[in-house]
């Protein structure tokens, strides 16, 4: 007997392979155009079935051969191993076939010796469609529910599919594409074998040069990226625990304006702090201008170079490290902290000994985030840098700039990476075997520690500066898209308004004539769709990681980090590398843009959720399990809502980053996606600031209405425990 | 639950609209600013009918998404951004060899970028490379008024020029291999060399030292002269300046994309945007460059090219990827490793 | 349901990297029996639960819950509940929430959930609890909704794991009644993990012994307390002093044996005659102030007063011993001597 889930897989798969288009559509996913026009009888249309019989295209045949091998588990017991070693054949056969038709005939016809034998003259074929996804997933889930039969997962299906397709997700569209592009790293420009010249361009002076500590001259990108990385990581890191605390655990009043502050800075397009920053700080800036007059002073250019690059980063990755923090902080028990007050500790030692170290996870978590962060981003370092090199420009230029080096980029990303992977070996070191479960399956009454007054005021005097820096500077960018010329002619006018947002009545109702309009609703549907799946695949992925075990896990984990850290101009130009012909060919579709995002944003909702479920007890999910809920189950009612911070974290970041993503964007927009971003660095490079302003304000606001939104949707985690606002009141009171 | 699909159906309502098949049609990555790209393309298509998908991105962007696409080519025409990448394109066999009908009409300069890139390109419009300065910053720091290149290693011009890094912006690297030919390679580093010191910081970007200008964070600009004639016309108090020496120019190109799939539509784009009267256009989409048709009329604003003392840049040379790995390796060594 | 099953163990082993937890081990649990995993802390006692609960799959032999092999059967699979040792009470969900849950999942129509959840927080006596989260419960209290939780699913076999020690100890006898209660109520096969012999002897039909990942004896409380298999058991199940002795002879399965110039005769249990262990509990050791037949000499070294008993630790010809003594009102003083016999019950001979 089969099992329900195989045997509709096992149905999926043969009406995918009878029913659907094999090949993508020039039409798009959506289109239903084979239905009509000639569906089996047409080249491009026919199902599998029909290609082989009627299309000539013989090399699709033996699929049908490793479809049909699961049929004989018919009538066999299900969780027999003997079943489990036949599902794991045919799912395992029909993926290499698969892939190996895949890459050995493709659009330009055969290109693998061995395949010839089974094309005819002139035979090739194009990306796959629906029908050849949904066949290579049937062949995925044979393989994991072979290996649950054989004890993958404690024979768990829901758990073994869910690290099947996590794997073969993370393998397609990170570790694909990304070794596509560090395999250029080996290559001229030629593209023939050059292993010499690799080196010679790993070990350039332009990346590990050290003049600069001998005094004159510079260091090189990679001594510049690391330093930036660490010090960012630190300041983010600190200044979202400040936050946190604050929000989470004393009686300041303005909470929510503080909650919403410290969301601002990222969900604001590129470019846009550096500029804000420049306009206060820059040689004509206000602050530097103020400043010089009242010292006597020659006005600095101090701004430009790592302390600018510095604080534009931490000004626009504090926000991450709150958000992973604050579910951090709210997540320490009371009772811990209870206890260790009984033990004669005070309010500070309590709070150096056991809050802070059970919120280590959340601790090296956002310092992680924040470290990546700043070794990829190149948005700042392009505005404020001067003359201070990292290695995320130095890789965008080295493919957009006059070098032409693709190969030079290869070898910066690759040490880009050395450095992300350095930092993930440190962060797992340092968080060691120690466990930090503090939601245990026993109700926890106790009452959440305020904090020591010393550390109170320095939270604040931290806290309230730097909100009200934050405050000043969106004021600014508020006021920027109301004036003619943004620092130089300060007559109000809502000409950039009305240019980029415009809607006037037609003859057929509302024109929506707006210079901005398309790119505007293009980025907010594909930001929307990106961010539920973003979410969802990284907090299962988080729940493999956390709960479940299985031999490669390192691996599997360091895999689904590795396109965060890359730049995103690396993994545009992977994607087109690695996409832009069949079996995947997405380039020049909305769905490129779609996966880039959920791939590239899904490791914070990852870390949103080791961090989280570490501080989940294990038993919690074992008691649902025994009590009849399936693993899905399990997920659903138990972990999902114990996990709302964590959700929120990835929905609002990913939603946010898909807004306000440039980087990887450039290369994937076509003339159907233009995304909001791409036309506003065109602003911006025309030297049109008003318009790229007014664009950002209002891109600002509508992420806020939707991050509003997502919050009322998520809603509270329910711990069940008492708020430190009743504590503080009580203990004035007593 | 509800959310969920919400945004199944919003997913499905933007993936539906995929690319239609109209009776003709093409893409087109166009280089130059928003405007003049959409101007192009509404003009092309109320004159053929030939719907134009159109992606905008930098010169060196479009270059290098041209050169990853290169197996599966999804682009028909590259139009505008500067000349090297699409001598590099040629270079590497990206792009199609084509001589249109309208070649003769063209500037001289236009017609040798066609024959330097093997007729896989073709010149549009030229763009002179010189500087501009902020006037009020000049007079407030009491500077004298810069006209040459020689005035902007004077020790006054200390920490107030700015220009971008060649490594990163064809523009700087105009500027490097103008230099090298108007004063031969030792003397252009000598002046490089000095230069260094004035150098308040190398942008990444090419057009960034003007709008640093603009927003007063450095004095001079080191640009092309129709960018700093682009920031004047938005109100900034950029004054532009022809160097007296003579100086170099950029050559704004079009090529036709090896393995086109709408071949005769890239054509008869190629051939439209060559026309006199197209080119003229461009002064509504506020571009100040000089159209290559000889009919065709500058706009106003634009720097005269008779004016200009023009050197005679030798394109092939120069567009070479060797001579260029060469010089750029050679000012990263002798110049930026300088301490300042 | 289908009425309580038998729970069966076929040389199951469990391996976790090179460390075997549970060691080829075989058993069998009767329908409708409590049976009690006993051990000391790392014997393997909860991994084993755990591969009943199938929370852990077995890397060898063959697991048989109600004539069904289960052996590679995930948990939801299988019709067992376990009340776990933190409770492990959703604390986003009511008590109400938190008993239904299993009924929920289950799809069981939502009036009869609320019916069977409502019910079964009446067994435990938290009725009208229902809407209260689990952080506002006493840890007692608590217990009892993840009781509540277990039972509501009727399923063919509950598992405790070391459901009191989260208890205060006058709290953990009574629940522990009241758990055993229960069971004999609703007549489930139940199997509870333990390290406390007391809990154990109390509350079992039967008892597992498991010393490092194999089981050391098996059998009912009063098996295991009045004839232990072995050294470990008979140490661990209840005080004993083990003493050395000599078997001089053996005749009809009963051995004639001296130590310390006492001898007895005791059922041989397998010995033969020669060197051998016997285990004598406190209270078999009696005490006299003056010297009679049969008895032989010791010295009190330490005399405590306990109320409802004496303790003292005498100095005998077969060692120090442990005595445990009802006679409160006639004191023995430390430092001074007295005669000792042995209760024909509670001395045994422990197979080497």
């Amino acid at each position: 007997m089969l099992n329900r889930p195989l045997a509709a897989w096992l149905a999926a798969g043969w009406a995918a392979a009878l029913l659907l288009p094999w090949y993508m559509l020039d039409d798009g996913l959506f289109s239903f155009v084979w239905l009509t026009e000639g569906y089996a009888g047409d080249r491009d249309y026919a199902p599998a079935l029909f290609q082989v019989l009627w299309h000539e295209r013989y090399w699709l045949a033996p699929l049908g051969l490793f479809l049909a091998l699961p049929l004989l588990a018919v009538g066999r017991p299900d969780n027999g191993r003997g079943t489990g070693m036949l599902l794991v054949a045919a799912g395992a056969g029909g993926l290499f076939w698969l892939l190996l038709q895949g890459f050995g005939i493709d659009h330009r016809g055969v290109s693998l010796a061995l395949l010839e034998p089974l094309v005819p003259e002139g035979g090739r074929q194009y990306g796959m469609g629906w029908g050849a996804s949904l066949v290579a997933l049937a062949f995925l889930f044979f393989i994991t529910q072979g290996l649950a039969a054989h004890g993958l997962a404690r024979g768990d299906v829901f758990v073994a599919g869910s690290i099947g397709l996590v794997v073969a997700l993370v393998a397609a569209f990170i570790f694909f594409p990304v070794l596509t592009i560090l395999s250029s790293a080996l290559r001229d420009n030629q593209g023939a074998l050059a292993p010499f010249l690799f080196l010679d361009k790993l070990f350039d002076g332009r990346i590990w040069g050290t003049a600069c500590l001998t005094g004159g001259g510079r260091c090189g990108s990679a001594w510049n990226s690391l330093i930036l990385a660490v010090l960012t990581g630190l300041s983010t890191t600190l200044l979202g625990l400040a936050f946190a605390l604050v929000v989470t655990r004393t009686g300041f009043r303005a909470k929510r304006m503080l909650r919403t502050l410290t969301v601002l800075p990222i969900i604001t397009p590129p470019f846009v702090i550096g500029l804000a920053i420049i306009l206060l700080f820059g040689r004509s800036g206000a602050v530097t201008q103020f400043v010089a007059d009242l010292l006597g002073l020659d006005a600095g250019r101090w701004v430009y170079g790592l302390p600018g690059i510095l604080f534009a980063q931490t000004l626009a990755f504090t926000p991450i490290a709150f958000l992973v923090l604050i579910g951090v902080v709210e997540g320490v028990s009371p009772s811990m902290e209870e206890a260790a007050q009984t033990l004669r500790a005070d309010a500070w030692t309590t709070f150096t000994t056991v809050s802070l170290p059970l919120m280590r996870p959340g601790l090296a978590n956002a310092f992680l985030l924040g470290f990546i962060e700043s070794l990829a981003d190149f948005g700042n370092p392009l505005v404020l840098g001067g003359s201070y090199d990292v290695l995320a420009t130095d890789i965008f230029f080295a493919i957009v700039g006059a070098q032409y080096d693709q190969g030079r980029a290869a070898v910066l990303a690759i040490v880009l990476l050395s450095f992300t992977l350095m930092a993930f070996w440190a962060q797992q070191r340092w968080l060691g075997r120690r466990s930090y479960a503090t939601v245990s399956g026993k109700g926890d009454s106790g009452l959440p520690l305020q904090l020591p007054p010393a550390l109170r005021r320095l939270c604040y005097v931290v806290v309230i500066p730097w909100a009200a820096l934050t405050a000043v500077i969106y004021l600014m960018i508020l006021f920027g898209g109301f004036v003619e010329f943004w620092g130089r002619d300060h007559t109000l006018t809502l000409r950039h308004y009305i240019h980029a947002f415009s809607v006037v009545e037609g003859e057929h109702g509302l024109v929506w004539s707006g210079a901005a309009w398309n790119s505007f609703w293009t980025t907010l549907q594909i930001a929307a769709i990106s961010a539920v799946p973003t979410a969802a695949l990284g907090l299962l992925t988080a729940w493999l990681l956390v709960r479940q075990s299985f031999g490669f896990k390192r691996a599997f984990e360091f895999g689904t980090m590795l396109s965060f850290a890359i730049p995103g101009t690396i993994i545009g130009v992977s994607y087109i590398l690695a996409f832009n012909v069949p079996p995947l060919e997405l380039t020049g579709t909305g769905i490129i843009l779609v996966i880039s995002f959920v791939f590239r944003n899904m490791p914070v909702g990852v870390r949103a959720g080791i961090a989280t479920m570490s501080q989940l007890d294990r038993s919690l999910d074992e008691a649902s399990l025994t009590l009849r809920a399936n693993s899905f189950t399990t997920v659903r009612k138990v972990i999902l809502p114990l996990l709302r911070p964590a959700i929120l974290a990835a929905l609002v970041y990913s939603f946010v980053r898909a807004m306000t993503a440039i980087s990887a964007v450039v290369f994937l927009v076509s003339a159907n996606y233009e995304m909001a971003t791409t036309y506003i660095l065109g602003r911006v490079e025309n030297g049109d600031y008003g318009l790229a302003i007014a664009y950002c304000s209002v891109l600002i606001l509508v992420m806020l209405a939707a991050i509003g939104l997502m919050q009322w949707v998520v809603g509270h985690r329910r711990l069940g425990r008492r708020a430190p606002s009743v504590a503080s009141a009580a203990e004035q009171t007593s | 639950m509800k959310n969920t699909l919400r945004l199944g159906a919003a997913a499905i309502a933007i993936l539906v609209a995929g690319p239609a098949f109209a009776a003709g049609k093409m893409t087109l990555y166009c280089s130059p600013q928003e405007e003049w790209c959409q101007l192009m393309v509404t003009e092309f298509e109320k004159e053929t009918g030939i719907k134009v998908a159109m992606t905008r991105k930098s010169s060196g962007e479009t270059f290098a998404q041209i050169k990853a696409e290169a197996s599966n080519p999804k682009g028909d025409v590259w139009w505008g951004g500067t000349g090297d990448p699409h001598l590099q394109a040629a270079e590497e066999g990206l792009t199609e060899a084509y001589t249109s009908e309208h070649l003769d009409e063209l500037h001289d300069w236009a017609q040798r970028q066609h024959a330097a890139a093997d007729k896989k390109s073709v010149g549009i419009y030229a763009g002179a490379l010189g500087f501009g300065y902020n006037e009020e910053l000049l007079k407030k720091h009491g500077l004298p008024e810069p006209r040459c290149w020689s005035d902007l290693i004077k020790p006054e011009f200390r920490g107030e020029v700015q220009m971008a890094n060649p490594n990163s912006s064809g523009t700087a690297y105009t500027m490097l291999a103008t230099m090298v030919q108007l004063m031969g390679e030792d003397e252009a580093f000598d002046y490089l060399k000095a230069l260094h010191q004035n150098i308040n910081q190398y942008t990444k970007s090419g057009s960034a030292p003007i709008k640093a200008a603009a927003q007063g964070e450095t004095t001079v600009g080191i640009v092309f002269q129709h960018d700093a004639v682009t920031m004047r016309v938005t109100g900034a108090p950029i004054k532009v300046v022809s160097p007296c020496e003579g100086t170099g120019y950029e050559i704004g190109s079009m090529s036709i994309i090896k393995g086109a799939r709408n071949l005769e539509e890239a054509k008869k784009f190629y051939d439209f945007a060559l026309r006199p009267d197209i080119q003229t256009m461009a002064a509504q989409a506020k571009a100040y460059q000089v159209p290559s048709n000889k009919q065709a009329t500058p706009p106003p604003e634009a720097p005269d090219f008779d004016e200009i003392k023009l050197i005679d840049y030798d394109f092939k040379k120069y567009g070479s990827s060797d001579e260029r790995q060469r010089l750029l390796k050679k000012w990263d060594e002798e110049v930026a490793a300088q301490p300042r | 349901m289908s009425g309580p099953a038998s729970v069966r163990f076929e040389d199951v082993t469990k391996r976790f990297g090179e460390v075997v937890a549970v060691d080829s081990i075989s058993f069998e649990v009767e329908p409708g029996n409590l049976v009690t995993l006993l051990g000391p802390s790392g014997c393997g006692k909860t991994t084993t639960l755990r591969m009943i609960a199938g929370l852990e799959l077995a890397s060898a032999g063959r697991i048989v819950i109600g004539g069904r092999d289960v052996t590679a059967l995930p948990v939801t699979a299988r019709d067992v509940a376990m009340v776990f040792q933190s409770y492990a009470l959703f604390p986003h969900m009511t008590v109400a929430e938190n008993v239904a849950y299993g009924l929920t999942v289950s799809r069981v129509p939502k009036a009869e959930v609320r019916a069977r959840a409502e019910r079964a927080l009446e067994l435990v006596g938290l009725a009208g609890y229902g809407a209260r989260l689990p952080s506002e419960l006493s840890g007692g209290q608590q217990q009892r909704v993840a009781v509540a939780r277990a039972v509501v699913l009727e399923p063919d076999v509950l598992l405790f794991d070391e459901p009191l020690s989260n208890l205060d100890a006058k709290l953990r006898r009574r629940v522990r009644e009241e758990i055993r209660e229960l069971q004999q109520k609703l007549g489930i096969t139940t199997v509870y993990v333990t390290h406390d012999q007391e809990e154990a002897l109390a509350v079992s039909d039967r008892i597992i012994v498991m010393n490092q990942a194999v089981i050391a004896q098996e059998g009912t409380p009063r098996q295991l307390y009045e004839e232990p298999a072995s050294r470990f058991v008979a140490d661990f199940i209840g005080d004993a002093n083990l003493v050395e002795a000599r078997i001089r002879a053996v005749e009809n399965g009963h051995a004639q044996v001296e130590a310390g110039g006492l001898g007895l005769q005791l059922p041989a249990r397998g010995s033969a005659a020669g060197p051998a262990l016997l285990a004598i509990r406190p209270r078999s050791i009696r005490l006299h102030p003056e010297p009679r037949e049969h008895a032989v000499r010791v010295r009190v070294d330490k005399a405590t007063y306990l109320g409802g008993h004496m303790e003292y630790e005498v100095e005998a010809p077969l060692g120090p011993l442990f005595v445990v003594d009802l006679a409160v009102d006639r004191p023995l003083p430390a430092g001074s001597d007295a005669w000792m016999t042995l209760a024909p019950r509670g001395v045994t001979l422990v197979p080497a």
